[in-house]
């Protein structure tokens, strides 16, 4: 099978502390990958180099075909990247169904003057869009929510949101940074339902952060530990969590 | 599907009552005014009235929908004032029909606004919260500052521009047309209740519609979330840029009608300084931040209010300061909130207690 998402020994310095160094990946088309390490590790960091907020000193990623390797944020989630973030980043004072919306905003297009003028186009695309993003709302059971302000969804509900949105801007890999932060055993085990379901239903590549080890543990195919910006281990996820030096990573010596 | 639609229609029903309102109130005025109720004070007061309020909606939307301070609006009010007016200036003697130059003047005045929004806009948004409000509040001052210097004259050689005084200009005959400090005189007066009303109404059609499109959702969601919403392949540079630009293009706009509502026109601290910025802020933080409906209002109502306390008119300023302060105390300080939701509860405990009663 070919690797959806290729990271050849990716790097960044700020100043003189490397961040992360020789950072390699490969993940499969329909995998299920997880990214776990201490705090301070750098998983975030490799998030943040993925989507192009920072832009990597050394290495390269590529996405299916297409070498991203420096592009920035808008053009990394026009070839394909989308991502939820690890301290919830909704629009907050729009509604769900419009958070939705704007992840639409690159697929369904009409220009600013079709929206002043209301010409057929704008009324035909925003129907197509609302139709778009209620389906993505009720495959996350928001429909009922849809016009409700972000802000005032329960938490939960607020991670479902923002993975609709993820996923609305028709992703090919989609990075979750801890999406169970926060969440009771209960809401954590309906997410890894949800995790699976969107796997399966979008047919999505998937890499997550999670300290969660019942979650890690619970879906992922394979894992990459990170420690002080460097690899301390990969491969399968069984094998990976009962390595020594990943225990000792965790827990100290 | 259902609930989209009844939400849909929610909007296009305000946004109607927005318009209706604007309407009304033109048709109640023009009425009065036949029938000779309006007093001339009253009559003086019509076209400012339709300026501030395109003014206030101007910049509600950079403040309310894009989210960002600007203290600078009256500069780009100068600016399509003084555009529009140096235009009229050289048609005047012209033949050409008097609606078709002030509507050409118009879209001189939103356009040439419109660039110096964009091009302030460029360094400028790069900031953000304070620092931006500080450096438009100084490029609203070097653009009335610079107008109040500028030498502008026209003849048979062309165009003549200078800073330092009307010798420089090396004119050959011909007509100066912008004096300095003494700026434009013999503006034609062509602004008039109706057609401030009808720029109005056409300035809220295009932000209403604005915002309820695809471009107003990503302004608003940058304005939320500016990482998230690059993370979903916005452009937030790009659309910031567009708001300022229109904003300062509708700004352009009322600087327009403002120009030609006047026989002279000066770039005065009075007309298009600090203080008439801040004027315009008001207008914005009192009818709501985000709330176009509410610009209009309160636009109307801190305009017609001075005039109505004519004798208290040297205190505006000072009014207009204290009822900010109360204003944000009622809205943000705790203790102001909690002595407002025991008044409520009170209230709602009253009901309550009348409902047993009557059962």
């Amino acid at each position: 099978m070919a690797a959806m998402l290729k990271v050849d020994s990716l790097g960044i310095s700020f100043g003189g502390l490397k961040a992360v160094d020789n950072f390699n990946v490969e993940i499969e088309k329909n995998e299920l990958y997880g990214l776990i390490g201490p705090n301070g590790a750098g998983k975030t960091t490799v998030f943040n180099l993925l989507t192009g907020v920072y832009q990597p000193t050394s290495g390269q990623i590529v996405l299916g075909d297409d070498n991203i390797t420096g592009l920035d944020c808008e053009a990394i989630s026009k070839k394909g990247i989308a991502r939820t973030f690890q301290n919830i980043r909704l629009f907050s004072q729009l509604s769900v169904l419009d958070n939705v919306k704007v992840g639409l905003h690159n697929r369904h297009e009409y220009s600013t003057l079709d929206g002043i003028f209301r010409t057929p186009k704008f009324r035909k695309i925003e129907r197509e869009m609302d139709e778009k993003a209620l389906s993505l709302l009720k495959v996350f059971d928001l429909d009922g929510f849809c016009n409700y302000k972000a802000s005032n969804l329960p938490y939960g509900q607020q991670r479902k949101l923002e993975i609709a949105r993820a996923l609305a801007t028709d992703p090919k890999l989609l990075l979750l940074d801890e999406p169970a932060a926060g969440m009771n055993p209960n809401e954590t085990e309906e997410l890894m339902n949800t995790i699976r379901l969107v796997r399966d239903k979008f047919d999505m590549t998937i890499l997550l952060i999670e300290h969660d080890m019942k979650l890690v543990s619970g879906i992922c195919d394979r894992l990459t530990v990170l420690n002080f910006g460097q690899v301390l281990k990969q491969g399968q996820t069984q094998d990976v969590l009962h390595d020594p030096e990943v225990v000792k990573a965790y827990l100290g010596d | 599907m259902d609930k989209v639609i009844a939400e849909k229609k929610k909007i296009t029903r305000s946004n109607l009552i927005t318009f209706a309102m604007v309407i009304i109130a033109y048709v109640i005025v023009e009425i009065m005014i036949n029938t000779g109720n309006v007093s001339s004070l009253f009559k003086g007061l019509l076209v400012p009235l339709c300026i501030y309020s395109i003014l206030a909606v101007s910049l509600n939307l950079v403040v309310g929908i894009s989210g960002e301070l600007s203290l600078g609006h009256a500069g780009f009010m100068c600016i399509g004032a003084f555009a529009s007016s140096t235009w009229s200036m050289i048609m005047k003697s012209t033949s050409m029909p008097e609606g078709l130059r002030f509507f050409i003047a118009i879209v001189i005045g939103a356009v040439t606004a419109a660039f110096f929004g964009f091009l302030i806009g460029i360094p400028v948004l790069r900031l953000k919260g304070d620092y931006l409000a500080i450096v438009t509040l100084a490029f609203g001052e070097i653009i009335k500052n610079l107008v109040n210097a500028l030498y502008f004259g026209i003849d048979a050689n062309g165009l003549h521009f200078s800073l330092e005084d009307s010798m420089h200009l090396n004119m050959d005959g011909g007509t100066i047309i912008i004096k300095g400090a003494q700026g434009i005189t013999g503006t034609p007066k062509n602004s008039n209740f109706t057609i401030g009303v009808i720029l109005l109404l056409i300035v809220l059609f295009i932000v209403l519609n604005l915002i309820n499109s695809r471009t107003g959702r990503a302004v608003m969601a940058i304005r939320d979330n500016r990482i998230a919403a690059e993370s979903v392949g916005l452009n937030a540079t790009k659309f910031k840029l567009l708001a300022f630009t229109i904003s300062a293009a509708i700004a352009g706009v009322g600087g327009v009608l403002y120009a030609h509502n006047l026989s002279s026109l000066q770039a005065l601290p009075k007309n298009f300084g600090y203080n008439q910025s801040i004027m315009i802020l008001v207008f914005v933080v009192m009818g709501g931040i985000g709330n176009i409906r509410g610009s209009v209002v309160a636009a109307v109502v801190l305009t017609v209010l001075p005039e109505l306390l004519r004798g208290l008119s040297d205190y505006r300023m000072l009014i207009y300061a204290v009822v900010l302060i109360l204003m944000m105390l009622c809205t943000s300080a705790p203790s102001w909130i909690q002595y407002r939701e025991r008044i409520m509860m009170s209230f709602g405990k009253n009901k309550k207690v009348n409902g047993k009663e009557s059962n």
